[in-house]
């Protein structure tokens, strides 16, 4: 465990929930559009608690037994070789599932007995049930925004958890993230988050979601490496959003609105 | 002769008097699109339409070039009222297109920045004066790159308001403090006054923007059925040939009975006083639509009075409904639903009623026979969208065995693990779709529009029903499908073709067979009674398509923005609730609109109807197989 807590600004009391969650032994859903900083709070809590985390980041191939754990062969013999659920659940600290929804339907049911008052974790493979000791936490996340078509949190499975919500920042505060993670200078930050928050009102009408934090983040690195300002926009905030040749020439006199021309 | 020399006359007065830079000018239409996510981007209304702005009278002391060729009159300015954004149809003002295009994005900056408080017209003079500064101020400040743009408008401006123009010395007084406001925004407070209204300022909104009524409250008539309607259902009278907006107001209808002969006869009427558009009176059709035209463009201001009687001149009225004939079936009636005011921001509770019918015509309905070749080819074509094959791993017995399962299957026996022969082998099989779909088309009266010489936008709607049914017969999937169509709000027809337990045989064909146009569009209502449908379908997905050919609109105020707000609020509802929705439009003009109601990715426009019965069912096939 690095010494060192991962940088995050508080949007609410979301910290001091978590640790009362964390006490408690209860299970936490975070949700928010992308970019929020879903990921990076879990990796601030976990280092504020001194816990180790164990991320999954699913995907729709993701099974059960990629977080459960399988038998590999080795040499001559087979190996048990734990999941990082599994893994997470024998050691203890936080197993943060990374937008859960995308991965397989079997998956929801293996941490159904980790959310509830049982918190075992059953492993038919070898025959185990695993107890969780009191410093695991289980936590999830997902995005509510990009509903695909097919997708969706089955209400079963939302009710287990602890809910928090994300957005995007208030303008000074993301104005003090972007400059803290990128060393910015003020004013150039203060442009570029103006200038997310005017994209962000096209959601839903223009665009499918809002430039997030984290392509501030991106954009304000480029600016700050030497990069133009505005070739930097293009690329960081605008070609991100949308493929639409006018879509984004539309975009782009938004950055001109902010940088001149 | 004298004609001739005329209009040759007036062709030279008016060059020399027009200092617009034919070659550089911009059009709204060119740049519509990009100036309403820029628009939106800065914190402009969302639902807010850009439409071309009428020429207003400017009452500005006209130049010696203007008032002898007598143009110069009009000028286009920007405002905005509830439901639309109006700027200048094109800007030539300037010789460099770039600088007329930038003119087109700081009118939208500082549209989206308008408070439009205190009230356009109540400001006065002076206060559109500091208003204008203001908000110029405002703008510069929250978007400083707009700092050097404005610039280069200011600078390209100012010279050409001195040209040809010969002021006194209060009138060069007034034009100072207006450049010196343009120059140094917030830096002058008064507005010196003259005789004349200030030269017009085409960086500034408009200093009196003609006045909005609220069209709901006008109409005093209670609900009724006879009352027939001034414009077309729900698809926009198009005036293709000029589409200049006129200035108009609305007024009370002049009784007809004694209306004119109330003035002396001995005075004179200029024809601007009252020139009769009023169509039931005049007989001669051809020839008086067009003069009407003309005449509308000669006048200043069109009033508009809202007749008790209505006649057919460009809108063909088909108020022949669809007879409430013995083979119609209640099947619900009285569903009480409720309705969304968007000025209220309230949902008006059990506001809207539902009557859910079916026509039962006693009789087996066959496909079509021109329908049936494109029915087998697109039964095949979904059948390879739909069904897709994908190997099915851990069966009990399968074409090949399921490596993954064997090696799991050894490691565990090795490991000393006691397991029971497992299912080793895989399938190639069809995935399991678990879908239903409930497909709801407009049967509003435009849909009886001719689009061709033999066939009906209902008649394409038929068609694509019937090619829909067929191509989805076989998939496996659970669909139903509904018509709607209303006549206010206590009376909004759904038509039920096929429920979703029924099986697609003869009778959903001959219903579909029997479908008519009819009434009008309110679609909120409509979707909120398919929500309550389709919402208790225990299945993965829930699909609503919505099938339709122009606006959210009835008799009373649901039209134009209210209209959209209700139906947005009841697509909201509909995905709140898990359904997922989307739009299928054959109204060219839906992108205006659409986006806002749907959501960017939420709808699609078939600019051509007659090609909507083969794209339905692909349409659905792409919609609902899993996005990769």
């Amino acid at each position: 465990m690095t010494a060192e807590i991962p940088f995050y600004s508080p949007q609410g009391n979301e910290e001091s929930l978590f640790q009362h969650a964390f006490k408690n032994q209860l299970p936490v859903l975070l949700k928010g559009p992308t970019g929020s900083g879903k990921t990076r709070f879990i990796s601030h809590m976990a280092a504020q608690l001194n816990i180790p985390l164990h991320t999954v980041s699913c995907h729709d191939d993701l099974t059960a037994s990629d977080i459960v754990g399988r038998y590999l062969i080795g040499d001559g013999q087979t190996v048990w070789n734990d999941g990082p659920l599994t893994r997470a659940v024998r050691e203890g600290g936080i197993c943060y599932l990374d937008e859960v929804v995308e991965a397989r339907k079997d998956t929801t049911v293996v941490i159904h007995p980790l959310t509830d008052d049982r918190r075992i974790l059953p492993i038919d493979r070898t025959g185990e049930t695993l107890h969780a000791p009191d410093n695991f936490m289980l936590v999830v996340s997902y995005n509510p925004g990009y509903q695909s078509m097919m997708k969706g949190l089955k209400p079963s499975t939302r009710q287990r958890f602890i809910s928090m919500s994300f957005n995007y920042l208030k303008p000074e505060q993301e104005q003090q993230v972007v400059e803290k993670e990128t060393g910015i200078d003020a004013l150039m930050a203060k442009k570029l988050v103006a200038m997310a928050n005017a994209l962000r009102q096209l959601k839903d009408h223009d665009l499918e979601e809002g430039a997030s934090t984290r392509l501030l983040v991106y954009t304000a690195r480029l600016i700050q490496s030497g990069f133009d300002p505005v070739e930097a926009c293009l690329a960081g905030l605008i070609e991100p959003l949308s493929d639409e040749e006018d879509v984004v020439s539309a975009l782009m006199e938004v950055v001109f609105a902010s940088f001149g021309r | 002769m004298e004609e001739h020399v005329g209009q040759l006359w007036d062709k030279l007065v008016t060059q020399i008097s027009d200092r617009t830079y034919k070659e550089s000018a911009v059009t709204l239409s060119e740049v519509s699109k990009p100036l309403g996510i820029f628009f939106r981007a800065l914190g402009g209304d969302n639902a807010l339409r850009i439409v071309e702005s009428t020429a207003t009278q400017h009452f500005a002391k006209r130049n010696w070039k203007h008032r002898l060729a007598g143009t110069g009159k009009y000028t286009e300015l920007s405002w905005q009222d509830e439901d639309t954004l109006h700027l200048p149809k094109q800007i030539n003002l300037f010789p460099e297109a770039a600088l007329n295009k930038d003119c087109y994005y700081w009118l939208a900056a500082i549209s989206a920045h308008s408070l439009e408080n205190p009230s356009a017209r109540e400001r006065g003079l002076q206060g559109w004066f500091s208003y204008s500064q203001s908000l110029t101020q405002q703008v510069l400040e929250r978007f400083p790159g707009l700092h050097s743009r404005y610039q280069r408008l200011v600078t390209a401006y100012l010279p050409l308001r001195q040209i040809d123009e010969q002021f006194t010395p209060e009138e060069q007084g007034q034009e100072d403090a207006i450049a010196q406001a343009l120059n140094k925004p917030g830096s002058i407070e008064q507005l010196p006054t003259t005789q004349y209204a200030p030269k017009p300022v085409l960086l500034w909104p408009h200093p009196n923007p003609p006045e909005v009524v609220d069209l709901s409250a006008k109409k005093s008539q209670p609900d009724n059925a006879e009352e027939e309607e001034e414009s077309s259902p729900s698809k926009p009278k198009k005036n293709e040939q000029e589409n200049k907006r006129r200035n108009a107001e609305r007024v009370d209808m002049p009784d007809g009975k004694d209306g004119l002969i109330l003035h002396r006869f001995e005075s004179v009427f200029g024809f601007s006083e009252f020139l009769n558009v009023d169509r039931s009176t005049d007989d001669d059709e051809e020839a008086d639509q067009d003069s009407a035209d003309k005449n509308a463009d000669d006048m200043d201001f069109l009033s508009v009075a809202r007749d008790n009687k209505t006649k057919g001149g460009k809108v063909k009225f088909d108020l022949d409904l669809p007879a409430e004939s013995s083979n119609e079936v209640v099947l619900e009636s009285d569903v009480l639903l409720p309705e969304w005011d968007y000025k209220k921001q309230i949902l008006q509770k059990e506001y809207c009623s539902v009557i859910n019918y079916m026509h039962d015509t006693g009789k087996v309905g066959e496909l079509p026979e021109r329908l049936r070749r494109t029915a087998k080819k697109l039964r095949h074509q979904l059948e390879t969208l739909t069904t897709k094959r994908v190997w099915h791993r851990h069966q009990s017995e399968g074409s090949e065995l399921d490596l993954d399962a064997y090696i799991n299957y050894i490691g565990e026996r090795y490991s000393g693990h006691k397991v029971e022969q497992p299912d080793l082998y895989q399938q190639l099989r069809s995935s399991e779709r678990d879908l239903s779909c409930l497909l709801l088309a407009d049967f509003s009266l435009s849909t009886d529009t001719w689009l061709s010489n033999d066939a009906r936008i209902i008649d394409v709607i038929r068609d694509s029903l019937f090619l829909f049914s067929e191509s989805l017969r076989n998939t496996g999937d659970q669909f139903s499908i509904y018509g709607f169509s209303s006549r206010n709000r206590g009376h909004i027809r759904f038509n039920t073709l096929k429920t979703f337990q029924e099986k697609y045989n003869g009778i959903v064909r001959s219903r579909i067979q029997a479908i008519k146009p009819g009434f009008y569009t309110r679609m909120g209502a409509a979707i909120r009674y398919a929500v309550k449908k389709l919402e208790v379908q225990d299945t993965q997905q829930r699909l609503l398509l919505i099938l339709t050919d122009g606006k959210p609109n009835d008799l009373d105020r649901y039209e134009g923005r209210y209209g959209v707000e209700d139906t947005r609020r009841a697509i909201h509802e509909a995905k709140a609730q898990g359904l997922q929705t989307f739009c299928i439009t054959i109204d060219d003009q839906g992108g205006e609109y659409l986006p806002h109601i749907f959501g960017n990715s939420g709808y699609t426009i078939i600019r051509k109807p007659e090609h909507l019965p083969q794209k339905l069912p692909i349409l659905y096939a792409n919609l609902t197989t899993n996005p990769v």
